[in-house]
């Protein structure tokens, strides 16, 4: 199979992936106890009133029909075009559009994933290899406790313990939220507050925005750590014992050019993917890091929604969800097709 | 002739070499002007061609000078565009006691349309907003100390189903419209008309189609009420969030189109009151920031008008979070919610205050009377008489709730302590009254109790193993725990399917007769107000009836001794029924920097913002 079919082929097969993944959803949901009518009267409400809010959240028709017209929304390419995300339906407790409230809240997660991972990789990769290199010594102890215990350690504690210090006691960073109330929010170009304050030539406001990012990315960052020091620590014990390490190593080459330029280019394959399917999951919101640092983003949103029965929610949450795992999947398979021929066997 | 000839001859090529000469001459010289003019010209060009080197690397040199300044400028624009905006955040920080900032966990749930929000903290930033005919007394112990707000007087007829209000006049909206009856009566209107399109909303959940028949116009700054029926608590009506006055060029009569943040509910323009809304950010479905500016154009702002210019709301996930960052200073002051652990850990800081207030809110037990054995009074009382309030108050509230003996709370008109009559953990009580009907502890009552798991109510699961502690300390009762996130137990509710069931109240207005309807409220589903259960006929529907009698009576008198004497009628009848057991009532508190004064919490639950104010 040629890569250009083994690409078709795996973009083609999103289609039934997302297709059962929104039908497990849509039963599930309607399957659970409660109901988004009732949620929506606090106190008294007339058989009358209950009846008008049914037919307001579209939920008068036969379970099919509502899924039809679900699907239906979905493929509406005009209003993709229109509004530039799918029609994912209204939500049953805002009335808001969901593909409106999902994209809304998708800057902030991606602005958290993207400098979590960065710190995490760099983290990770650093002292995954330094362990490697001394292996079995006391600095190798001391590191792979470390990534143990980051990996170990509840998110929602060390990110309290990060606002202890450095926000309570030492007031260097804030404890929470995107950005310090007396500054603007930048213009909004991408959402991401660090980037849209730099496009806009505002160094203030970048500082304040990076200064409201640093805890939460470094809390979140440092748990992801301790899975990347681990996994790069295995990989590069393996590579090194390789034979090429060795032939490198007798033709003389420097030790950093063995380790960092041979060795960690081979074990950084199966790192990256692993990157990649992380980076996919926490496009779907860090729910704790998030609710730690009160951090406007998806996941919230997500927990926000499953409270209330808020079933279009949901499902266009998990939609999304599903679209961004399959997309960074599609993406490092076709890496991988591209860089070992033998998968497209 | 050929001497001739050769001389001929000889002459021609004397000629021919003169002529020759002369001109190899001329063109050598000729030849050699245009070699000069060519050095000449080739001297030019080079000339030319060194000018024109100069002048592009000049050209050049200008370019790069020309890019480098430019690049300079940016950079200055930038720096001063940074600059710009250090002085315009320097100037906010400088002028912060102007600002108050605000964390809490709340949101707006819907919008802030009178007409349909309905959730504690729209009405909250409704109150800020938007102007009411009447306003409660700030302090009030009662709720009952009405003060004249939109209305300056008002008065009832003697059977108290015709109110009238005598307007304030000089009063504007925004866009300089000038209020008067006309804008009572369509807010009014309104509010009614938009019941069937807005059945979540306050007007449908209070009753407003059912309480006001209609509004009349008498005079430019006068309006009535004319009522279905007699309704004495009506002050508490007008003074409440779903009564504000709104600007019809603002709030048309229309189909809600139940978007967030609709323009009509969020504008500056649509109220009277003594902020406006200056910004409302919400990012997928909650609120990220809500800006309230003063509002110049206050009826009162000369009396008693916006202590703080701005009031900015952060929004914070949970408690603990809220608790550092008031700890942090990241706000001056902290507002629902912080748990009582963390309350009482932060009172005696130094750098935050704590208040405290009169509680509103209330939590009962409530039995599903359909259900065997509760259809029996005796077993709905043995439990109650087991129930341990104190226990529950001290261990899960750590103090900072009371027991709860009557449905209306301490301090306001009506109140009891009626089921002090049954006790607390009054053991023998509930053995003999158990042991009438059977059961012993050998046959143990043996029921669901029910309890929402998901936040909805503070302590839920505490308290829930307080009550099954108490209850099975008994020795005749035994108790299992259900729990259920709050969608799934309002559904529970609906369904009847629990036995025993734990609910709670926020008052929409703070009179008794909000509170005292709750021991037969249909929606709370107990089937106690049914004329039959299960096919049989319910033997505590007459006491249903009496306390429906009294409860009428109630509305339809002003007299306070008289009101007061009924709703104790009604506890006296609730405590021999136990439908619905009052069980705690909650205390109020803030936590502020030391320097933010103004605070009162008083029994309405209202946080009056523009009273608030950091100061020495």
């Amino acid at each position: 199979m040629g890569l250009r079919s083994y690409i078709i082929t795996r973009i083609l097969l999103t289609i039934p992936t997302l297709l059962l993944l929104l039908s497990m959803v849509f039963l599930v949901m309607r399957v659970l106890p409660g109901d988004p009518v009732s949620l929506h009267f606090e106190k008294k409400a007339t058989p009358e009133q209950m009846e008008a809010m049914r037919r307001v959240l579209g939920m008068d028709k036969p379970l099919w029909a509502q899924y039809v017209d679900y699907l239906g929304g979905l493929v509406n390419i005009e209003y993709l075009l229109e509004h530039g995300y799918p029609n994912l339906g209204k939500s049953m407790q805002t009335f808001e559009e969901v593909g409106g409230q999902i994209f809304s809240a998708f800057p902030a997660t991606l602005e958290l994933a993207i400098y979590s991972m960065i710190i995490a990789s760099i983290i990770g990769i650093l002292l995954g290899v330094t362990s490697s290199k001394s292996y079995n010594s006391i600095l190798d102890h001391l590191i792979r406790g470390f990534g143990t215990v980051t990996y170990a350690v509840p998110i929602f504690l060390l990110g309290m313990i990060f606002q202890l210090i450095f926000g309570v006691y030492l007031r260097w960073l804030p404890t929470g939220l995107r950005l310090n109330p007396a500054v603007d929010a930048p213009a909004t170009l991408t959402g991401l507050y660090t980037l849209d304050s730099l496009l806009e030539g505002n160094l203030f406001k970048f500082f304040e925005s990076s200064k409201a990012l640093l805890l939460p990315s470094l809390t979140l960052g440092l748990i992801l750590s301790g899975m990347f020091i681990r996994m790069t620590r295995t990989n590069m014990l393996e590579t090194l014992r390789l034979d090429f390490v060795t032939a490198a190593k007798a033709r003389g080459l420097k030790e950093s050019t063995v380790t960092y330029g041979y060795a960690l280019r081979n074990a950084l394959l199966p790192i990256v993917t692993m990157i990649g399917l992380q980076f996919a999951i926490l496009l779907g919101g860090a729910i704790l890091t998030e609710t730690t640092f009160s951090w406007p983003g998806l996941g919230r949103y997500v927990v926000d929604r499953i409270n209330f029965r808020d079933y279009t929610a949901i499902q266009g949450a998990v939609v999304m969800f599903g679209l961004f795992v399959t997309l960074v999947s599609l993406v490092v398979d076709i890496l991988y097709a591209y860089l070992d021929p033998r998968i497209r066997l | 002739m050929p001497e001739k000839m050769e001389t001929a001859i000889v002459v021609l090529v004397l000629i021919g070499i003169i002529v020759s000469s002369g001109t190899m001459v001329y063109t050598t010289s000729v030849m050699s002007g245009v070699s000069s003019t060519q050095s000449d010209v080739s001297t030019l060009a080079d000339s030319m061609t060194n000018l024109t080197s100069s002048v592009g690397d000049l050209a050049s040199i200008m370019a790069d000078l020309a890019e480098t300044v430019g690049e300079y400028a940016d950079t200055i624009a930038a720096l001063e565009a940074s600059l710009a905006s250090l002085r315009a955040a320097l100037t906010k920080m400088t002028l912060a006691e102007k600002t108050l900032i605000v964390g809490t966990t709340d949101s707006v749930e819907l919008t802030l349309d009178p007409a349909q929000a309905y959730d504690y903290f729209g009405w909250s930033i409704l109150q800020q907003i938007a102007g009411t005919l009447v306003e409660v007394k700030p302090g009030s112990e009662t709720g009952l100390d009405y003060l004249p707000a939109l209305a300056v007087s008002w008065n009832a007829s003697e059977d108290l189903d015709v109110w009238d209000f005598n307007l304030r006049q000089g009063v504007i909206f925004w866009d300089g419209t000038e209020f008067n009856a006309t804008h009572v009566k369509y807010s009014f209107d309104r509010a009614i008309e938009l019941i069937p399109s807005i059945p979540e909303g306050a007007p449908a959940g209070l009753g407003y189609d059912s309480i006001i028949n209609s509004t009349e116009v008498l005079d430019t700054y006068k309006v009535r009420f004319h009522l279905n029926d007699p309704f004495s608590p009506f002050l508490g009506i007008a003074s409440c969030r779903a009564s504000a006055i709104v600007n019809p060029e603002y709030a048309p009569i229309a189909q809600v189109n139940y978007t967030a943040g609709d323009p009509r509910a969020s504008t500056p323009v649509a109220f009277v009151g003594p902020y406006f809304l200056s910004e409302w950010k919400r990012v997928a479905g909650r609120d990220i920031e809500i800006k309230l500016d003063a509002n110049p154009f206050y009826w009162n702002a000369t009396g008693e008008p916006a202590k703080t210019e701005h009031v900015i709301f952060r929004f914070y996930s949970d408690a603990p979070t809220l608790r550092l960052a008031v700890e942090a200073g990241d706000v001056d002051m902290a507002f629902r919610h912080i748990s009582p652990t963390d309350v009482l850990d932060l009172e005696g800081k130094p750098n935050v205050k704590v208040w405290w207030g009169t509680g509103a809110f209330i939590q009962y037990l409530c039995f599903q009377c359909a259900h065997e054995p509760f259809n029996d009074t005796r077993v709905r009382r043995a439990v109650t008489a087991a129930l341990d309030r104190p226990t529950v108050c001290s261990t899960v509230f750590l103090n900072l709730s009371e027991p709860l003996y009557s449905l209306i709370p301490p301090g306001m008109l009506g109140h009891t302590e009626a089921f002090q009559k049954l006790g607390d953990a009054n053991y023998t009580l509930t053995k003999s009254l158990l042991a009438e009907v059977g059961y012993n502890e050998a046959n143990k009552l043996k029921f669901d109790l029910w309890y929402e798991s998901s936040g909805h109510y503070p302590m839920s699961a505490e308290q829930a193993l307080v009550y099954k502690q108490a209850f099975e300390a008994s020795g005749v009762m035994d108790v299992t725990l259900v729990s259920r996130d709050w969608a799934a137990y309002k559904k529970a509710r609906d369904d009847e399917i629990m036995d025993v069931y734990v609910y709670g109240w926020y008052p929409d207005y703070v009179d008794p007769d909000d509170y005292s309807f709750l021991y037969w409220a249909s929606w709370i589903h107990t089937n106690y107000y049914n004329e039959t259960l299960n096919g049989l006929p319910n033997p505590s529907y007459s006491a249903y009836l009496q306390q429906v009698v009294f409860f009428d009576e109630a509305r339809s008198t002003t007299n306070t001794t008289l009101r007061d004497q009924l709703y104790a009628q009604i506890d006296d009848i609730a405590v021999e029924q136990c439908s619905v057991v009052p069980i705690y009532v909650s205390t109020a508190w803030a936590v502020t920097k030391p320097d933010v004064f103004g605070i009162v919490l008083d029994i309405t639950q209202d946080m009056r913002y523009w009273l608030i104010y950091i100061g020495e």
